[in-house]
């Protein structure tokens, strides 16, 4: 009866396969890479992530045919290593601003006059606009202007496609392992295989990470707009390097020679919310559409949780076992479910972790598990007040807006700069000097969406070129922008969020937040008190002027219909101060309507300011 | 040889009178021109007799006897505080110098008036009356009058080591003093008898300015009556929030502060700087008055490799009333200070945007006056702060009155 113990064998050594996860432990590479940790429990073999031989002995024959060096996530092998199972992700990152920059080289072009109408990425791709329409992507490296340069020898290291390495706090893996192999802040293999330990550059361990920490947004979201700095209420500003930290420069060093120090942090990351907790896989991984600007990817908004003045957040419910929210809740404390109630996105998609229950908005830590209840706040008095229906929330929610003036960029011909795309040294090193930092308080203008926003410098970028010869071919230079030399300030959203919002007379009765920078008010003229280099009466924090009652705009807020306010505007806004020192509520009744300025001239209102000598 | 003489005599004859006067036989080997006010000297006027000449007669080390002589009364400008900085030695005796005595020589010994020719003229046969630059070369940076020109300092990180330099420092551009706009210089207001009385200056603002009472602000009696003018008029001014000084003893961790002037065995680095206005509190004189941290000082001492004592040890909290010199005709608006604790050190801990003790900085906050004190005044006592913020029917009718005036102003129809 030889096939009882045939088949017995075979049983047994399925049993075996199935205990030790299939080819784990039989494979070649763990018998020298002894420790490793495993990438995840539904990742077990080696070779179909890396490729590469794992039945032969020797290293280099065990090793040839692997899918890069480490790291078979990047973008050159992805699609024979993630993108066989991960399709979906995949095709979606491809498109993914984080992977094109186009916003970023698009943007650079703007402020540095690159006067190229196509649109490039980091590498040529072709892909869907975000209205569905077929979109070809050049190839930065063929941007052969200053922008270029620019993009290519200075913003490119934040680009997820590509390795970043040897940048304290900044360095992070190329393609999918840009995030879900977060690096430490050396770069360094921290884990238990001997081989590869204090390696780099690496991963710090080689366990995936499903659900990216915080951290991994801060190797790349801790310069420019730097909100992982402020959410986590860290501030860069100053850099003067003290408190000193054990002798050192401190209080805590970043990228850059930077220090940062200790200021309020985000309300939400005061209360334990994580960056993945608002922002959804869509938000950071694409939704399959190239945008221009992160603001079009972007899905979320603080109306998606705590509704706007008239509608509260909206949901739908999951009916179908295979809905997004099902699928993306694997890897969370609690999964969603069919039956319940998800909250949708400003794009009308839902939440994989913000739900209804009980008649609460309720958020989900993906990592922590913890549950959040989300403030409603439809229909309050302070969300209703007639006027401010332009308002973005972080117009009064910001506790700071961190505010970079005057960024003055030399480009030196004379010295050789890595070009991270070309992946080699080329003439032209750029270097950055700056004038002033701000946190508090910031300007407010139009955003994209007509709304009012805070706005910061973006950029205020005076460029100076020098040629191979020595002599500057630009010198402190204004790039034009919609047909006028003229600086830049960008709508912007902080992450520096707070419940107590702006007061009403902190912002009303100061003309700061209007855009005038710090100032002294002289009659009908409102006088900026620190100065642009280059113009005595324009100020370096502003970007409006009054002269006799004149208000006029010498910058511009980038992106499609954004603005500064008009005189009409400032006016208004200057106007309510008139009722604001008695009416100081925003339950008040006056605020329920249009103000009614004539009311000041009333019997009542007369009697009230008896004695008052203007018209 | 011939041609040689007279060239010599020609020279002997170019060269003055000063040279060609009385029988000092100093010029035989001597060869000095003397020109300006003094063109007209012999030599032995300043430099007393032949027999023992003294060679620097303008110094306060020799009581300036050369000077002293006919410009009687003068003999005090040594124990002026420009020469004694006796403010600024106490300061560092009660602070840094109780870690480091020799702290002030080796860092204060910079700006100190030894002469009377460190004001009053080069190399002292070229005397002059001061020109600002001389008052320039000590008073900037935090010493009050380079933001006169509209020139402030600068953060002390390389990052922020750009622009146009002034007597080799890089500067930020700001709005000048309105009389410097106009032409005034620092003498127009500032002169040796104020000097020597001991006052500050010669001049105050009601010695030109009459307070127009057309102005909205200048009818409010407690304004005039409680407040110095340049606590309003007062565009703006240096303040530094944390002042360190890091001390390096033979330490290789130097090399990794990217600050200016890191060469020798002291740093200096501000833990920030701003350029806005400044605080209000009330002067010696009880009246209000700008104010500001001079200083918050801190201090760390690195030998080899490690810190010496305590890190960033707290060594004074201590705020000044003070005279920005940056006076323009406009002012900031009434909530610029009224109902701002900010501005009075009043900040509430739901305010506090920095969070200075989570670095170890043994303070809550720079703007919140727990743990810090006056030097020469007082902070404004906080039952003064609610009256002065109070919404009484006089506040709020001078309020509405100033707002409608504004508003009233501005042209809606402005451009975009």
């Amino acid at each position: 009866m030889p096939i009882i113990p045939n088949s017995a064998v075979i049983i047994f050594s399925m049993l075996l396969m199935l205990l030790t996860g299939c080819t784990r432990g039989t494979s070649t590479c763990e018998s020298c890479h002894r420790g490793i940790e495993a990438a995840s429990a539904s990742h077990p073999s080696c070779t179909s992530c890396h490729g590469g031989n794992d039945r032969v002995k020797e290293k280099d024959a065990s090793h040839r045919g692997m899918y890069g060096r480490n790291n078979p996530a990047d973008p050159e092998t992805w699609d024979k290593s993630c993108g066989t199972c991960h399709r979906y992700q995949l095709e979606r990152v491809q498109s993914n601003l984080m992977q094109t920059n186009t916003g970023m080289i698009k943007n650079i072009q703007l402020t540095w006059e690159g006067n190229d109408p196509r649109l490039f990425a980091t590498r040529q791709t072709g892909t869907f606009d975000g209205a569905g329409r077929p979109l070809q992507l050049a190839g930065v490296v063929e941007l052969n202007n200053l922008s270029g340069e620019l993009y290519r020898k200075f913003c490119s290291q934040c680009h997820v496609g590509s390795e970043t390495s040897n940048v304290l706090a900044a360095s992070h893996g190329s393609g999918c392992a840009a995030c879900h192999f977060p690096y430490n802040d050396q770069g360094t293999y921290g884990g238990n295989d001997r081989t590869i330990r204090g390696k780099l550059p690496a991963a710090a361990s080689h366990a995936l990470a499903a659900l990216p920490g915080n951290d991994v947004c801060f190797r790349c979201h801790n310069r420019s707009g730097r909100i992982a700095l402020s959410y986590q209420g860290l501030y860069d500003g100053n850099n003067s390097l003290v408190p000193t930290r054990g002798g050192k420069p401190g209080p805590a060093m970043i990228s850059g020679g930077r220090n940062v120090v200790r200021i309020a942090p985000d309300v939400h990351h005061a209360a334990g919310m994580e960056c993945i907790d608002c922002h959804t896989s869509r938000d950071t991984m694409g939704d399959g559409y190239a945008y221009e600007n992160m603001y079009q990817q972007t899905e979320i908004a603080c109306e998606d949780c705590h509704g706007s003045e008239k509608s509260p957040p909206r949901f739908s419910v999951i009916t179908r076992e295979n809905e997004e929210p099902v699928r993306e809740s694997k890897r969370y404390r609690m999964q969603m479910r069919p039956g319940m109630e998800m909250v949708l996105t400003a794009k009308g998609r839902p939440y994989s972790n913000v739900f209804v229950a009980d008649g609460n908005v309720l958020l989900l830590g993906k990592k922590s598990g913890r549950v959040f209840r989300s403030k409603v706040i439809t229909g309050t008095p302070e969300h209703t007040i007639v006027g401010h229906g332009r308002l973005e929330c972080h117009a009064c929610h910001s506790r700071t807006v961190v505010q970079c003036y005057g960024c003055h960029t030399r480009y030196d011909k004379t010295l050789d700069g890595m070009d991270f795309i070309k992946k080699r040294e080329t003439p032209g090193r750029f270097s950055e000097t700056e004038d002033y930092r701000m946190l508090y308080p910031f300007p407010l203008a139009l955003n994209q969406r007509g709304r009012i926003s805070p706005v910061t410098p973006g950029c205020q970028t005076f460029v100076t070129v020098v040629e191979p010869d020595g002599t500057l071919s630009r010198n402190e230079y204004v790039a034009r922008y919609k047909g006028k030399p003229q600086l830049r300030f960008a709508p912007f959203y902080s992450h520096n969020t707070g419940t107590r919002a702006v007061g009403c007379s902190e912002c009303h009765g100061n003309p700061a937040f209007l855009g005038f920078g710090q100032h002294v008010v002289e009659g009908g003229t409102i006088r900026g008190t620190l100065i642009c280099e280059k113009s005595a009466d324009k100020p370096l924090d502003g970007f409006l002027t009054m002269r006799e009652g004149k208000v006029k705009a010498f910058s511009a807020i980038t992106r499609e219909n954004s603005r500064p306010l008009d005189g009409r505007e400032v006016k208004r806004t200057l106007a309510l101060n008139e009722c604001l020192v008695c009416h100081d509520k925003a339950a008040d009744p006056i605020y329920r309507k249009r103000i009614d300025y004539r009311a000041l001239d009333d019997a009542l209102h007369r009697r009230l300011l008896d004695g008052n000598r203007s018209r | 040889m011939r041609w040689m003489m007279l060239f010599i005599a020609v020279f002997w004859m170019a060269t003055g009178p000063a040279d060609a006067r009385g029988a000092e036989n100093c010029t035989v080997c001597h060869r000095v021109t003397l020109t300006g006010k003094h063109g007209g000297l012999s030599c032995l006027s300043c430099h007393g007799n032949e027999a023992r000449p003294s060679p620097d007669p303008a110094s306060f080390a020799g009581k300036a006897t050369g000077c002293t002589g006919c410009h009687r009364g003068y003999e005090g400008m040594a124990g002026h505080v420009m020469a004694t900085r006796s403010s600024e030695r106490d300061f560092v005796q009660r602070t840094y110098g109780r870690h480091d005595p020799a702290f002030f020589a080796k860092n204060c010994g910079e700006c100190h008036v030894r002469s009377c020719l460190d004001c009053h003229g080069g190399n002292g046969h070229r005397v002059a009356r001061p020109h600002d630059s001389a008052c320039l070369a000590c008073h900037k940076g935090y010493f009050t009058g380079a933001e006169f020109a509209g020139r402030a300092p600068r953060e002390e990180h390389g990052r922020y080591q750009r622009g146009v330099e002034f007597q080799g420092e890089p500067f930020l551009k700001m709005l000048p003093d309105v009389h410097f706009e106009k032409g005034l210089g620092c003498a127009a207001c500032h002169d040796m008898a104020s000097f020597l009385s001991g006052r500050k200056s010669a001049r105050g603002c009601t010695d030109c300015h009459r307070p127009d009472r057309k102005v909205l602000e200048h009818r409010i009696a407690a304004h005039l009556e409680k407040m110095e003018c340049y606590a309003c008029h007062s565009a703006w001014a240096p303040q530094e929030y944390g002042t360190f000084y890091l001390r390096f003893i033979d330490s290789t961790l130097q090399n990794q502060y990217r600050l200016r002037n890191n060469d020798g065995e002291y740093v200096k680095s501000v833990y920030l700087k701003t350029q806005d206005a400044p605080p209000l509190g009330v002067n010696a004189a009880g009246r209000v008055s700008p104010v500001r941290p001079e200083f918050i000082a801190y201090f760390t001492e690195i030998r080899g490799d490690n810190v010496s004592g305590a890190e960033n040890r707290l060594l004074a909290a201590e705020w000044r009333a003070f005279f920005p010199h940056t006076v323009r005709r406009g002012t900031p608006l009434c909530d610029g200070c009224h109902d701002n604790r900010r501005r009075f050190l009043l900040e509430k801990p739901e305010e506090r945007i920095y969070r200075l003790r989570e670095d170890g900085m043994s303070l809550d906050s720079f703007w919140d006056r727990t743990g810090q004190r006056m030097v020469n005044g007082s902070f404004l006592e906080e039952k003064r702060y609610r009256e002065m913020s109070a919404r009484t029917p006089a506040y709020t009718k001078g309020y509405v009155e100033k707002w409608k005036s504004l508003v009233n102003r501005v042209d809606s129809s402005s451009s975009r």
